[in-house]
């Protein structure tokens, strides 16, 4: 194999390899972004807890269960214990601030969420302040809040009667071990807020969205889950328990056409690139129709002519997608930092990286087959006497 | 007079080398058609909420509520809203028209599997003199007021679960026959009405989610907006239906657009860099008769002009391909869930003239870019060099 003359042949046209670089790079860029988008959509299923049940509402995402529901659930067998988890749907400042904000147990907080890891802040401080918070690191990072700051949020489904806004005291900063919590996440006492509420301090309805349950070690999730539903199947309130996976995937699964959506632009992607290179690569091949007649006639066999120009194009893809991922590797930073809002977890992994290669080794092989076929057929006196 | 080579050079230039014409052809046709299919999904979506919304129809909120599902009144309340407020349109018998609703988002489940959230709107019959001719019955019948009976939005019946006339729906743990089939503008098309005083005791719910009211002719809304504010027995918030409808599609239609613009300049880039090359090589190809166009006379600049168009032409006719390979979406029904308000919403992509000329506009630059280097190169040729070659 002539590899000294494969090299050369590829940057026979500098500019033009360079342009077909350019744009796979580009292409192969935007296929990783849209492929690392998609896995942090559904990121926070794969991260997941298979110990930990939800019990919500089975009615309505927006209904409340009754807080004497908590007392029954810890009454299961199998249920080790669990926390209340109220979304609070707060504004700082100006709603485009958004960010989450759960009221929780705070005695039960740590032993529930494990993977929540205190960075600053304890939850010992956390328990003792009720006003306390534990915040996540992005979102301190983000506001510029620290140990100690007030966070006034004001009260969109429980407005405080007064008018002001309540007033939270950062307690703890965390940084979440897994997937499942992102690091953007506002977590409050409970009974500061039930406090308020009954004091009529506030507005809103009194109850808990969601009772997270952390199971004993082997008990059957199905089992617990049924025996909970049973306890409050003729109302006032139908429960479903869930496993946090499948908690997680009735939000991924709201997103209904989104990621079929992001699929077919990728596809839209992939088929104009092909089509780029594709046209270079038949362009070249045009080209060295000569020089390919010159080889032959010097003895080289149809299968090196056939390698020449398919190694040509998967080289020229490899090396082009090859830097398309590093680009998307290299500039994950600054866009996760500027996606934050819409995709809190966006990382380039090594899956993706994976596959950000084998679509440029695809890409290669498929713009390259039919150029070396065709060159490997050549007949030796037509393509001597081929003009270019 | 600046004297060009025949258009005709051009194109006939173009169908000899049909091969790659067509391929970079395809090529720009795509990137259009990313382009263009984005912007008529978002064109679609924010036609839903942007169409149905009146200026007359107004709704009270609760104080600082962004969206009904977060709003929430008392009975007693919404009672003195609707009667007490001067503002508000009088119907033929003397009764003001206003109307409580109830909005709740439930989970149902969706045909082709997996759970969404559908709305639920308990309403008393006023919103229907409300509603006026916006509102038809496409099949079956109005639900009866007092009872288990409810319609469903048009949306809905080839997406959702048991949303056909004749089954019936659970909600919480009472059954609710489905009796009619209804079109409304706008969001509501995806919505289950019944009625207000059974879907509250149904869901547990007692109060209303909003208030809803057409207003007299000529209502200065500014003013009734400042006095409820700080009204003493019952602060709201108002809002005419268009002010709510658009404020609910913000986040969603402003992520599309910006998804549109993020493709459209990275695809652009590698579409530009490829109809370079094409027409590197078809010039290159053409060394010859570049020099022979110099030799009897025509300036660098001519031959630059003509390159150009014909680099434009190429991606014109990548536009009109793109606009083939995207046509076919109109129409097209999807859902998606608008996490303003974590309700589904289903609206179809909606090709408009608009956006075929953006896209066919945003071809010929791409052709414009892509041409600019090897029209440059071509015109800067020495026409003794360019005869020698080839």
């Amino acid at each position: 194999m002539p590899w000294t003359l494969l090299f050369k042949n590829m940057f026979s046209h500098p500019f033009r390899t360079l342009l077909t670089m350019g744009s796979l790079i580009v292409a192969v860029f935007l296929l990783c972004f849209l492929r690392a988008s998609l896995v942090a959509l559904e990121a926070g299923v794969a991260g997941a807890s298979s110990n930990r049940l939800m019990v919500q509402s089975a009615v309505s995402l927006f209904v409340d269960l009754p807080l004497s529901y908590q007392g029954k659930i810890e009454n299961v067998d199998g249920v080790a214990g669990t926390c209340k988890l109220q979304w609070f749907g707060g504004i700082y400042r100006d709603p485009s601030n958004f960010f989450a904000q759960f009221a929780v147990d705070a005695d039960r907080f740590a032993a529930a969420y494990p993977e929540v890891e205190l960075t600053q802040g304890s939850h010992e401080d956390f328990k003792a302040t009720r006003t306390g918070c534990i915040i996540g690191e992005d979102l301190a990072k983000r506001f510029g809040w620290k140990i100690g700051d007030t966070i006034p949020l004001q009260g969109t489904i429980f407005p405080r009667t007064d008018g002001l806004p309540w007033e939270l005291t950062v307690s703890g900063i965390y940084k979440a071990k897994t997937a499942n919590v992102d690091n953007q996440t506002l977590w409050f006492h409970h009974a500061y807020l039930d406090e308020a509420l009954v004091a009529g301090q506030a507005t809103g309805p009194r109850g808990v969205g969601v009772y997270v349950v952390a199971l004993d070690r082997g008990a059957s999730v199905e089992r617990v889950a049924s025996q909970i539903e049973d306890l409050f199947r003729n109302g006032p309130q139908r429960v479903q328990g869930t496993t946090e996976a499948e908690f997680q995937r009735q939000f991924v699964s709201m997103l209904g056409s989104v990621p079929t959506f992001l699929g077919s632009i990728g596809g839209g992607v992939l088929f104009a690139i092909l089509f780029a290179v594709l046209n270079t690569m038949l362009l070249t091949a045009r080209e060295r129709t000569h020089d390919l007649g010159v080889m032959k006639a010097l003895g080289f066999s149809d299968a090196i002519a056939f390698w020449l120009l398919l190694g040509e194009s998967l080289l020229v893809c490899v090396i082009g997608g090859g830097l398309g991922v590093a680009l998307a590797w290299g500039t994950q930073g600054p866009l996760g930092a500027g996606l934050k809002q819409l995709i809190p977890t966006y990382v380039i992994g090594q899956e993706t990286v994976l596959e950000g290669l084998a679509l440029a080794v695809a890409l290669g092989f498929l713009a390259g087959i039919i150029p070396a076929w065709q060159a490997s057929r050549l007949d030796v006196v037509e393509a001597l006497r081929a003009e270019i | 007079m600046l004297k060009l080579p025949p258009f005709s050079y051009n194109l006939r230039s173009l169908w000899v080398r049909k091969s790659a014409t067509l391929l970079t052809m395809v090529g720009i046709g795509a990137t259009v058609a990313v382009l263009a299919g984005v912007l008529a999904l978002q064109q679609g979506f924010a036609s839903l909420y942007t169409t149905g919304g009146r200026s007359d129809v107004v709704m009270f909120l609760r104080p600082g509520a962004t969206s009904e599902g977060e709003s929430g009144f008392r009975r007693e309340t919404a009672e003195i809203l609707k009667k007490n407020i001067p503002e508000i349109a009088i119907d033929g018998e003397g009764r003001p028209l206003a109307s409580g609703e109830l909005y709740l988002a439930v989970r149902r489940e969706k045909l082709d599997g997996g759970e969404t959230n559908v709305p639920i709107r308990g309403v008393e019959p006023m919103s229907f003199a409300i509603a006026g001719d916006a509102m038809q019955v496409l099949e079956g019948r109005h639900f009866e007021a007092g009872t288990d009976e409810v319609i469903v939005g048009q949306a809905l019946v080839d997406r959702i679960k048991d949303c056909q006339v004749g089954r019936t729906i659970l909600i919480n743990t009472t059954p609710f026959k489905v009796v009619g089939v209804f079109d409304y503008s706008g969001p509501f098309r995806s919505e289950v009405w019944g009625d207000a005083a059974r879907m509250s005791e149904a869901l547990q719910r007692p109060g209303f989610s909003r208030v809803v009211a057409r207003l007299k002719p000529g209502t200065n809304l500014k003013v009734m907006t400042e006095r409820l504010k700080n009204d003493k027995q019952t602060p709201s918030k108002v809002l005419d239906e268009q002010t709510y409808l658009s404020s609910q599609t913000m986040a969603l239609s402003v992520t599309l657009y910006a998804l549109g613009v993020f493709l459209a300049l990275v695809m652009g880039t590698a579409a530009v860099f490829a109809g370079t090359n094409t027409m590197l090589a078809a010039i290159s190809a053409r060394s010859h008769e570049i020099g022979v166009l110099l030799a009897i006379g025509f300036r660098p600049f001519s031959i630059f002009l003509s390159f150009m168009f014909e680099a434009v032409v190429l991606g014109l006719l990548g536009g009109l391909a793109g606009c083939l390979m995207v046509i076919p979406l109109n129409g097209l029904r999807t859902g998606t869930t608008n996490f303003q308000t974590f309700t589904e919403v289903a609206f179809a992509f909606s090709v408009t003239p608009r956006i075929l000329v953006i896209s066919v506009g945003f071809a010929c630059i791409l052709g414009l870019l892509g041409g600019l280097i090897p029209a440059w190169s071509a015109a800067s040729r020495d026409p003794v060099d360019a005869l020698r070659r080839g």
